[in-house]
């Protein structure tokens, strides 16, 4: 059985996983994720295993355009928590929160993604991240699944690619965004008939590793 | 991967049947009878009232017909061809190309006929290329079912590229062009609508036959998109593939909530499953016979350093221009000549020659000058490809640089381009070139673009394995 399955199983409500759902279903592929804690609505803040400053997100499937809205939070610190939650309870009611820790990024921001092309099936891509990656569209696909090499030459095709190379002074791990890849194009042709689309945006570079910091799936309802 | 439809007999028929065969001038019955009474082999006209067509006995009904008929080509309109394609069938002929249009692609009625020879291939076994298909022409077995104008004299010649194409018209305009200066044609396919055999089956038998050295197609769909792709790697691993894909599918790109999809737009994944798969990607139709003419005669170089030859200035910066751009996917980049090489280059070059790459011979160049100094960068093991401006305005140039040049290309092992422009005279020039094996092109930027993609079938090479 893949991963997937039982993640599907799990899921609160069926075919709309929510951030937090994304997220684990990513770390089962062992694409790396900010500690958190996902706060339903009503629950109690519980001691957290991690350290400030801390992340508070609103963790709806329901809401796409969470920082527009006021629902992304940064640089909380543990005596504000409990404030910055209620503030965002009353901005959100009934839904749930994501409590993470906040990462020290370095470096150049990533997406990777997923999509169904008509034609070919399901697809992965990687791009320049940020909020002008789709000004900039500096982005290159590959089918699911695709080999470590094939990624690799993904991260090559870039115009960022020299980020990679020492460009001033800046050596992003090649390899481990191709293993984020790799990992990405796995689960997206695990989903099969299910899969949809997918974002990973942004995924950052912290501590010399790739981390997800927000994802988002779309799924087909099942046949 | 799919299983392979052996097509032999496609490609070398012992009889042909032209059913709708007629005298009548200027009907697409009589064009296609009298060209392929050109090839050695039979070709039995099928009429139901003229006895005799251009001077051969014509049989009235299909069943007559002879037990060694491998293919049958049907001139008649959508209707008739589709009855005449369930009597061939039935005859046991095992290959039927129906060339009329006015079947899936022109409404409901025409579908509902196309289903018709679907249920003749599932129920009997035959094959269908088509229909609304030019058919086949194979210049080596003077097979040729075209019916209109195709640019036949250097084609004639036969050569290596197997040239499928889904439009008929986009495939005869091309070769059209391309013939102009010389085209090496193994087969051309037109696909049609693909109602049975399509560019699989035919990438695959390419992929077995020793004369076809390059596979080039025109696609607009490819609705077995993965078995393509699987396909094509496969052909790959053994010549180079090279493919016009035009018509870009909506992946609901309006539609998509996620970055991933609108930045998929229209068909950036196509380029990326193309790489994924080995397959070289073009996006016009001078473009894929441009590739496919270097791909099917060019030696593949160990590398991406490019040398310049030229007898004027102005084409060595050019050409400099264009092999250092960075926005592609194939770096090329400028060789760095030995000194060894430049002092041999030296010895022959005149006094105000540049003497490293690009070398500028200057109008005082000759043949002597332009061979040796040819000599001198081919051997200079720095040097992975050769670009050389056979330009004719300077007065030591002569003629017989044609035949020199040619002969020197024949004894290298590393590509040798060349740019031929001289007004009204350039085609002339680059056809004789041509005849000798030598590949050149009308400018530096279609020049340079060969050089990439043979770079590009090196990477192909070196990644995905293979040979060649």
């Amino acid at each position: 059985m893949t991963p997937v399955a039982s993640w599907l199983q799990g899921l609160s409500r069926p075919s709309l996983p929510d951030e937090w759902e994304v997220k684990q279903l990513l770390a089962r592929y062992d694409i790396p994720i900010p500690k958190s804690v996902r706060l339903l609505a009503n629950a109690a803040l519980p001691d957290l295993s991690f350290g400030e400053p801390y992340v508070v997100k609103v963790c709806s499937p329901d809401i796409l355009h969470k920082t527009d809205r006021g629902g992304v939070k940064l640089n909380i610190r543990k005596e504000t928590l409990a404030i910055t939650v209620a503030e965002m309870r009353k901005l959100f009611p009934g839904e749930a929160l994501l409590i993470e820790e906040q990462l020290k990024l370095s470096g150049s921001e990533c997406i990777v993604g997923g999509l169904v092309d008509a034609e070919f099936g399901p697809a992965i891509m990687v791009g320049a991240g940020g909020i002008l990656t789709e000004l900039y569209k500096d982005v290159a696909f590959r089918l699911a699944p695709c080999t470590p090499q094939e990624a690799e030459r993904m991260v090559e095709e870039l115009k960022i690619a020299p980020l990679f190379e020492g460009f001033r002074g800046i050596r992003l791990d090649k390899k481990g965004l191709a293993a984020v890849l790799v990992a990405s194009a796995n689960l997206v042709a695990d989903l099969g008939e299910r899969f949809s689309q997918l974002d990973i945006n942004p995924v950052g570079y912290a501590e010399g590793r790739f981390v997800a910091l927000d994802g988002k799936l779309v799924l087909n309802p099942p046949a | 991967m799919r299983a392979k439809v052996d097509l032999t007999q496609l490609f070398k028929p012992r009889a042909i049947a032209v059913i709708g065969a007629t005298a009548k001038a200027s009907k697409v019955g009589r064009i296609v009878f009298q060209t392929l009474i050109r090839a050695d082999r039979r070709v039995i006209p099928v009429h139901p009232t003229e006895t005799t067509i251009l001077g051969h006995p014509a049989l009235a009904r299909i069943e007559d017909l002879p037990a060694d008929i491998d293919i049958a080509v049907i001139a008649t309109g959508a209707d008739r061809a589709t009855e005449a394609a369930e009597a061939c069938a039935k005859k046991g002929i095992p290959f039927i190309i129906p060339i009329a249009g006015g079947f899936s692609e022109s409404g409901p009625a025409g579908k509902a006929l196309e289903e018709r020879l679907r249920a003749v291939v599932k129920k009997t076994g035959a094959r269908i290329l088509g229909p609304n298909t030019l058919g086949l022409f194979v210049p080596q077995e003077r097979l040729d079912m075209i019916f209109v104008e195709h640019g036949d004299r250097a084609l004639a010649q036969g050569g290596g590229v197997a040239f499928i194409t889904q439009s008929g018209s986009v495939g005869v305009e091309a070769l059209g062009l391309e013939s102009t200066i010389g085209f090496g044609l193994r087969a051309f396919v037109g696909l049609g609508n693909k109602a049975d055999l399509d560019e699989i089956d035919f990438m695959q038998h390419f992929a077995d036959d020793p004369r076809a050295t390059c596979v080039a197609l025109y696609a607009e769909a490819l609705p077995n998109g993965r078995a393509f792709l699987e396909a094509a790697e496969f052909v790959s691993r053994r010549k180079p593939v090279v493919v016009l894909k035009a018509g870009r599918t909506p992946t609901a790109a309006a539609a998509a909530s996620s970055h991933t999809g609108r930045l998929a737009g229209s068909d950036r994944v196509v380029g990326g499953a193309f790489r994924q798969h080995g397959v070289q990607r073009v996006f016009d139709e001078e473009q894929l016979c441009d590739a496919a003419r270097v791909l099917s005669m060019a030696r593949i170089p160990k590398g991406n350093r490019v040398a310049v030859i030229s007898p004027a200035g102005g084409y060595g910066v050019m050409a400099t221009d264009y092999i250092e751009a960075t926005d592609n996917h194939v770096p090329l980049t400028m060789a760095k000549l030995s000194d060894n090489t430049v002092e041999r280059i030296r010895q022959v070059a005149p006094l105000f020659a540049s003497l490293n790459n690009p070398v500028d011979l200057t109008a005082s160049a000759t043949d002597d000058m332009t061979v040796e100094t040819l000599r001198a960068v081919v051997d200079d093991p720095g040097v992975d490809v050769v670009m050389c401006m056979a330009l004719f305005a300077p007065p030591g140039i002569t003629d017989g640089l044609i035949r020199r040049v040619s002969a020197l290309a024949a004894e290298i092992d590393k590509p040798l381009v060349l740019v031929a422009q001289f007004g009204p005279f350039t085609y002339g020039h680059l056809t004789r070139f041509h005849d000798h094996g030598v590949i050149g092109y009308p400018s530096v930027a279609r020049a340079v673009r060969a050089v990439r993609c043979l770079v590009e079938r090196a990477q192909i090479v070196a990644q995905h394995g293979g040979h060649q």
